[in-house]
């Protein structure tokens, strides 16, 4: 039933705009679009020269030569390293602090790591130009403490900071979930038998907290890759990445083209992602002891130098987030309550009242947009977490060739939003033909399909651990005593890994709150925008009104949040 | 929620609870399934014929109102296909005014539709041998009836036919050879600045002084339609190569529209995604000089901001004209209640407030108009476009070898 979704859902619709890489007009098949991006530098840069079967002796000196062409695709993958390694770096941080100490709202900070997540890039773009633009925050603070101020806009250190943004509280998340899991009686046996903390720390936490680590490397990896809005807003056009091409050519209905792009980024995410999961699977670590490691508080009682050390330097870290995530929300707060004339105003969310009361059928008003963000990210939930938990006990089966299911389950995450969009468009919404009849699907259904799918492998990346370290055993003794495979998932397997699926339940909500790229294609009702939408729409000359509307968005997310984890009870996972 | 200050007891009371909301889970999310399996889908019988999909096509999906004809005493319903901002912008469009003018006058329901991409959504369609559920489109530029026609071999309009007033549209704004357009208003794409920071250059060649180093945003002409007629302005301005089709204005012909960007992106120009990236860059203050509408004073007089801020130049004296054009679609359920929407959208009254709430143009020259209103909305003196012939089987090379030059890295 799973799978049969999916296929229907999913891999045909997209099958059926990536198969246009190989399509001649007459019908045949050629590999010519291929084999031409291969061959171009402008792609490939000095890489295209051996796809052109130049000798390699001849390459590499100018592979490694420093005015070396990265080509498009070799920078898109230049700019998502750095991003991966920059969120890693911000992110860890993080996990230590919210693993390790306590403090309170520690539990309220940790369900709002997932805020960025939702965040639209335009709204994304307008609190980054505030807080780090010419006129921005940052610069007003380096001007008042008497530094030079700082031209990050347009750059690429814009982009991998907006990055940052976006996925080092994922890495934080997951991380954070890893530490909470390492056993204290396995550091307290190794401190027992000598061990420094140094060493305790090498040798038993770091090993569990790695692969946690990688998997918030892989998808930050694998979501930079694919970046694209927040490229041209903060960056500009000679930044450039690869979906902006898949873009472009989608739009220009240059489908092979757009095809052969998005097959070559999907090959490459899928690549990393699989290396990734070899990784996990040959290093595992399950100790789910009973017993976390003691949080630590945040004010020790009695200040010694190696209670001060680390403190100082989550000080330091605190004042980086504050810069690097909070200033950007509150610089997007800021604009929507500041009006033309630099004052303070609520003249956009009387806007908002005033759209919400006089505006048209036709037009997008506010409370409708709250209401499918909210009715569509609870079905796309509900739809994907069967589909993900089913998914992850077909990847915890012992078979040939599993891992490679394993990562084609996770496809969705790798590809391009728009060739997605266009491929539910194409198969569901216009309908597809069977036996003389023409079967169409609302975009509103089209939508919570879209969402679901792209959530569904969050709640197989939380749920598939827990599983594999399962004890064999109780299942065995289940199906022995007569209870059917289904009942073994419902009453057995499930509630030992519900923490995942709570877990994955949040990402996959979030993912569908925060999805713009598929939804705005097929939202083509005027009854099916949501939040990110209406944000869209907003946007005039003035960021006011669309900026109100960004807030509204993070308070309902933000509520969301703070509901969905109360309601599941403890998490873990991601 | 971690178990670090978790009472065992609490812990406790909530493990059933929480096996409780599994199961409803599981149920819900059960019936969901299904119910979105059902609810959303539907199905119709193609017919016998292959390709027919004139008069007598039922619409297909459950958020189309019908369009039935054969005679029934129902009113009409006219779907009018358009872009967004036309129908709902948060300023000011014209979409809510024509609708309420048009069905007061017509027996005739409107419905406006406005899928993103716009024309291409349609060419897709088409394409998919879906209906197309509208019966005109309005507002699209002469490229995009330029994509059509190469995309499509049949086309997407059928000829504009005998239209009342048609003869009031001004001359150079007919841009269809084929007579399917119709045009009903225009606007200029010129360079917006904030005159308190700088004042802009009189000439193209004027923005490659060290003077205007990073001084210029402009949008990616491959998503943008701004960024695509400041692109076709330094083309006619500079042309496109010794070969190429065009002799830019300049009568230089070594020298090209890439090397113009060239030496604009040493200087530091910068290209964003869409007018809305750039518009607000402008606004914080990134730069100080725009690719935007000659209209723009309107909007700020409109919010009352500082006119200072926002000065409008034409380059060259010059600036690209974008009219928008409307036409019935192939295959439209009401061809005939269109071709009146079509007159009415040229009456005289009707022109002035399109071009007032559209902030833009009209595109005939009987257009009722406030005496003021040229004092803030501002042409040029020698307005440039380029017509069909010339951009068909060009524009979209022209786009992707700026692409290549500007991005390569």
């Amino acid at each position: 039933m799973t799978s049969a979704l999916l296929v229907v859902a999913f891999y045909y619709p997209i099958g059926t705009v990536l198969v246009e890489a190989v399509i001649v007009v007459d019908g045949g098949v050629t590999l010519g679009v291929f084999a031409e991006i291969l061959r171009d530098p402008f792609y490939f840069g000095e890489l295209a020269r051996l796809f052109a079967k130049e000798s390699p002796f001849a390459v590499a000196p100018d592979i490694v030569s420093s005015d070396r062409r990265l080509g498009i695709i070799g920078f898109t993958a230049y700019q998502a390293v750095l991003s991966t390694i920059a969120s890693v770096a911000l992110g860890l941080p993080a996990a230590y602090l919210l693993a390790r100490f306590e403090f309170r709202g520690r539990q309220a900070l940790r369900s709002l790591t997932i805020v960025p997540f939702v965040l639209p890039s335009i709204m994304v773009a307008v609190g980054f130009v505030a807080t780090f633009g010419r006129n921005g925050t940052l610069n007003a603070v380096l001007g008042a403490v008497g530094l030079p101020p700082v031209e990050l806009m347009f750059t690429l250190e814009a982009i991998v900071i907006a990055h940052v943004f976006y996925n080092a509280p994922l890495v934080a998340r997951v991380t954070t979930a890893a530490w909470e899991s390492v056993d204290a009686s396995a550091v307290e046996t190794a401190r027992s038998l000598g061990a420094g903390p140094i060493r305790a720390f090498y040798d038993v936490v770091a090993p569990q907290v790695y692969p946690a680590v990688l998997t918030g490397a892989a998808l930050t990896f694998v979501f930079t890759f694919g970046t694209f809005p927040i490229v041209l807003a903060l960056g500009g056009f000679q930044l450039a990445t690869v979906e902006v091409f898949i873009y472009r050519f989608v739009r220009d209905l240059s489908y092979a083209e757009a095809a052969a792009l998005a097959i070559i980024e999907l090959v490459i995410s899928l690549g990393v992602l699989l290396a990734y999961l070899r990784y996990e699977a040959r290093n595992t670590v399950r100790s789910r002891g009973a017993r976390p490691l003691p949080r630590r508080s945040l004010f020790p009682s009695a200040p010694t130098a190696r209670e001060l050390l680390p403190r100082l330097g989550l000080a330091g870290y605190v004042v980086v987030a504050g810069l690097v995530f909070v200033a950007p929300i509150a610089s997007m707060v800021l604009a929507s309550v500041t009006g033309g004339d630099g004052g303070l105003t609520l003249d956009h969310y009387r806007f908002l009242v005033d759209r919400q009361r006089t505006g048209t059928a036709f037009q997008v008003r506010p409370w409708p947009a709250i209401r499918n963000s909210l009715t569509f990210a609870g079905a796309a939930t509900l739809l994907a977490l069967p589909m993900g938990v089913v998914v992850a006990v077909l990847t915890t089966r012992r078979y040939r060739g599993r891992k490679l299911v394993d990562a084609a389950a996770m496809a969705p995450l790798a590809v391009s939003g728009i060739i997605v969009g266009l491929g539910l468009l194409r198969g569901l919404v216009f309908g597809f033909e069977v036996w003389g009849w023409r079967i169409t699907v609302a975009g509103s259904v089209a939508i919570v399909v879209a969402h679901a799918v792209a959530g569904y492998p969050f709640v197989v990346r939380t749920v598939a651990p827990g599983l594999a370290g399962l004890d064999r055993s109780l299942i065995e003794s289940a199906r022995a005593l007569g209870a059917s495979r289904v009942r073994v998932i419902r009453d057995i397997e499930l509630p030992l890994v519900w923490p995942g699926v709570v877990a994955g339940a949040a990402f996959a909500f979030a993912i569908s709150i925060g999805e713009f790229t598929a939804t705005v294609v097929l939202a083509t009702g005027v009854d099916a925008y949501t939040m990110p939408v209406a944000i869209e729409r907003f946007i005039g000359r003035r960021l006011g009104p669309a900026t109100a509307m960004g807030v509204i968005l993070l308070i309902v997310t933000g509520l969301s949040f703070v509901v969905v984890e109360r309601l599941g009870g403890e998490s873990r996972g991601l | 929620m971690t178990d670090d200050e978790t009472t065992a007891d609490r812990r406790d009371t909530a493990r059933p609870a929480r096996r409780h909301t599994r199961r409803q889970f599981l149920a819900v999310g059960g019936a969901a399934a299904g119910a979105v399996a059902l609810a959303g889908c539907s199905a119709e019988q193609t017919g016998d014929g292959t390709g027919d999909d004139g008069d007598g096509t039922d619409k297909n999906t459950g958020d189309d109102t019908d369009g039935e004809d054969n005679g029934t005493e129902e009113t009409p319903t006219l779907t009018v296909a358009t872009y967004e901002s036309f129908i709902d912008a948060p300023s000011v469009s014209p979409g809510e005014w024509l609708k309420d003018e048009f069905e007061s006058r017509f027996d005739a329901e409107l419905e406006w539709a406005t899928p993103d991409n716009g024309v291409n959504y349609y060419i897709e369609r088409e394409r998919s041998g879906a209906d197309l559920n509208a019966d005109l489109y309005v507002g699209f530029n002469t490229d995009d009836l330029v994509q059509i026609d190469e995309e499509l071999n049949d086309g997407l309009f059928a000829e504009s036919g005998d239209i009342a007033g048609l003869e009031a549209v001004r001359e150079g704004l007919r841009f269809d050879p084929f007579d399917r357009a119709v045009p009903f208003d225009t606007g200029y794409i010129s360079l917006v600045y904030n005159g308190t920071q700088t004042e802009a250059p009189e000439t193209f060649d004027g923005l490659l002084d060290d003077e205007h180093r990073g001084a210029l945003i402009a949008q990616n002409p491959g998503s943008s339609t701004t960024g695509r007629a400041f692109l076709l302005h330094t083309v006619h301005r500079f042309g496109d190569g010794a070969d190429g089709a065009i002799d830019g204005a300049d009568g230089d012909t070594a020298y090209d529209y890439l090397d113009y960007w060239a030496e604009l992106q040493d200087n530091d120009v910068r290209v964003l995604g869409s007018w809305d990236n750039t518009y607000s860059a402008w606004s914080e203050g990134e730069a100080p000089m725009v690719v935007s509408y000659s209209t723009d004073q309107v909007f700020a007089d409109m919010e009352g901001a500082d006119l200072g801020e926002h000065q409008i130049r034409f380059l060259n004296d010059q600036a690209y004209a974008n009219p928008e054009g409307m036409a019935v679609f192939n295959g439209a359920d009401h061809p005939d209640i269109a071709r009146e929407f079509m007159s009415f959208m040229l009456e005289p009254a009707v022109q002035g407030e399109i071009a007032e709430r559209n902030v833009a143009f009209p595109a005939t020259d009987t257009a009722d108009l406030p005496d003021d209103y040229a004092a803030l909305a501002q042409e040029p003196a020698d307005p440039v476009t380029f017509r069909y012939e010339e951009l068909q089987g060009s524009v979209s090379e022209w786009v992707s070898d700026w692409e290549r030059q500007f991005a390569g890295n």
